[in-house]
This record gives structure tokens, sequence and C-alpha cells, in this order.
């Protein structure tokens, strides 16, 4: 690589850096001038909504398969109710998303 | 969720890392993809390591590579980078009423990506103070090796493990959507939260349909919360799911 190149490689991640960093330092100082401020709130109403919301987005954009074809969405939408189901049965982490990529993985194998 | 606390620093860290397996099931999968792509732009394997150990961006990365090999002006490769991890603004501002103090924080902020942030929201309520900085460093320590690991398997191998793991490539990402289920289908709390969720993963899956993966996360999450805001149903149901937004 270039010099060019590399500072380009270096203004991306430091850019990448601060725009997740500096959110943290202003809602940190907001919380602390809150805490001497009750009027203030802690966080406004709108930053709090989008928290869920941006991972339900995330959840939307993920559905989509890696070659969209009739059996990866078919294996998708059972994937889907295999991790719902194993989630209301066992309220851990691992097992419901170790049995929907199981139960996406059957479809693809035995129909794709 | 497990509800199950950690009880000390280190196995606070190693239930981060425990709790970060499922990642790896998208990670892996995607950065062994970068590698590969990023050589055949013209990248070496450790420029391409490289890319993946600072950037650290998945999606802007594939961007990164692909406008440079394009012959892209360097100031419009580095705004676009920048412009599509813009979304990542709103993620630490929810997550900063749990975090403790400690100097450490800011710095770890660089493995703040869209998974460790869904997977961070959703657990950090639910541990004890002591243990927040040893389960996060845990999970995003996890993470980031994973896709730096990855990174420099699809430089070296890619090509190989793509023609004969096929199958695994399409299988094992299938890991993220479930993972995302299994942390916003709690949040289904009330009809208003649930149509503004459902409005939002709809709407995110249409415009990734539609080809604009990009902007999807953003401007679906601002569609929800326009929902959210503009339906109610009821006084009551009204004043409660206010108080849940505020109390999240």
């Amino acid at each position: 690589m270039s010099n060019a190149l590399w500072i380009a490689v270096l203004a991306s991640a430091a850019g990448t850096l601060l725009i997740r960093l500096l959110p943290l330092l202003w809602m940190q100082r907001r919380l602390a001038r809150q805490e001497n401020d009750d009027s203030l709130e802690a966080m406004p109403q709108w930053l709090s909504l989008l928290g869920p919301l941006m991972i339900a987005a995330l959840f939307g954009v993920s559905l989509m398969p890696v070659t969209p074809d009739a059996v990866s969405w078919l294996a998708t939408a059972i994937g889907v109710l295999a991790t719902l189901a194993v989630c209301w049965y066992k309220r851990t982490l691992g097992w419901p998303v170790a049995a929907g990529v199981a139960a996406y993985g059957a479809v693809m194998m035995l129909l794709g | 969720m497990n509800l199950q606390a950690a009880s000390s620093p280190s196995r606070a860290w190693l239930t981060g890392m425990s709790e970060a397996v499922p990642l790896l099931g998208g990670y892996v999968p995607v950065a062994i993809s970068f590698g590969l792509i990023a050589t055949q732009a013209g990248f070496s394997a450790w420029e391409a390591v490289a890319i993946s150990t600072l950037i650290y961006a998945g999606a802007s990365q594939f961007l990164f590579v692909g406008m440079v090999a394009a012959g892209a002006p360097l100031w419009l490769v580095v705004a676009m980078t920048l412009l599509i991890n813009l979304r990542h603004v709103v993620y630490a501002p929810n997550l900063a009423p749990w975090l403790t103090p400690s100097r450490l924080w800011p710095w770890l902020m660089h493995g703040l990506t869209d998974q460790i942030f869904a997977l961070a929201h959703a657990r950090l309520p639910q541990l004890p103070a002591a243990q927040r900085l040893g389960w996060y460093t845990g999970a995003a320590l996890l993470a980031w090796l994973s896709w730096i690991g990855g990174t420099a398997l699809g430089a070296l191998v890619g090509g190989e493990l793509v023609a004969r793991w096929a199958m695994m490539g399409e299988i094992l990402p299938f890991a993220l959507p479930a993972l995302f289920l299994v942390l916003v289908a709690p949040r289904f709390t009330s009809r208003r939260w649930s149509l503004a969720l459902s409005l939002t993963i709809l709407s995110a899956l249409l415009l990734t349909l539609l080809g604009l993966t990009n902007v999807a996360i953003p401007l679906a999450a601002v569609c929800g919360a326009l929902c959210f805001q503009l339906v109610k149903f009821g006084h009551t149901a009204e004043r409660k799911d206010a108080q849940g937004v505020r109390h999240e």
C-alpha cells in the first residue's frame, strides 16, 4: 500500500473510533449533569427509542439469505420459528441460536 | 437471556466470551470473504488484516477495498466509509447508563460493532456493575479477534475454503439473525412496541431486498421511531410505554 492509502486507512479507523467514542463522552457528561439537575432527562427519549429499534433493524437486514432463493427463504422462516420456539422454552442466549442455525442448516442440506 | 450473573471479574470475561460465541457464526464467514476480496483487489494478506484490525467495521471495509480497487479518490473512500459507519453514533449513548467509571471504556468503544451493541444492550443491564467491564471486554475481544483471524484465513486460503466449505458459508451466517431475534424478542412488551418493532424489521428487510443495505438500518429504525411516536393505543398504555422508554 502506498503512503496515501495508509493515511486513508488510518483516517477511516480514527473516524470510525470517534463515531463510536464521542457520543459516549457526550452522554457521560449529560448523565453527570443530570445528577445535579433533576429537571434534565437522563437520556433524550428519541435516543432511548432508537436503541431497541436499531437491533430490530439489524435483525431485518440480517434476514436476507446469502443466496436468496425459495429454499433459503423457507430455511430462513423455519430457522426463525425454531429460534423462537427454543427461546420460549429456554431463556438462554446460546441454545436458541444453535437451534435456529441447526434448523436453517437442515432445510438447506435437505432441499438445497 | 441467561440471567445468571458472573461471580468474579475473570468469570465475567469468560461469560462475555461465551455469550459472544454465537457471533462467530456470522463474523468468521464474512471476515473470510473480506480477506479473499481484499487480496483479489490487490491488497496483501497483512494489509487486509491491518484494515480489519484498525477499521473493524464490516460493510464499510468491503466498500473501502472496492472503491480503492476501482480507483476512487481517497478522500471519497474515507468519506463513504465514515458515512456508512455513522449509524454507530446512537450505540454508545444507549449503553452509557450501565457503564461503570473506568478509563478503559472509551478505548473499548473500538469494539462497539452492531452485534456487540445488540448483545451489550440486552446484557449489561442484567449484570452487576462490578462485572460489566470484564463481560464487555471478553465479548468485544473475542468478536474482534475472530474478525481479524477470519480475515487472515480468507486472505491466505480463502479461495480453497470457499470451494470446499461453500455450504457452511451459507449456513453459519444464520447465527446473526437468530441472535438478533433472541435479543429483540423480549422487547415485544406492548402493542405499541410490537407495531414499531415489526415495522422496523419489515422495512429493514424491504430496503435490503431493494439493494439499499447501507441505509436500511438507520432508515428502518427512524421509521419505527416515527411509528412509535405517532401510534398510540389509549392513555394508560401510552403512559406505560413512555415510562418503559425512559427506564430502558
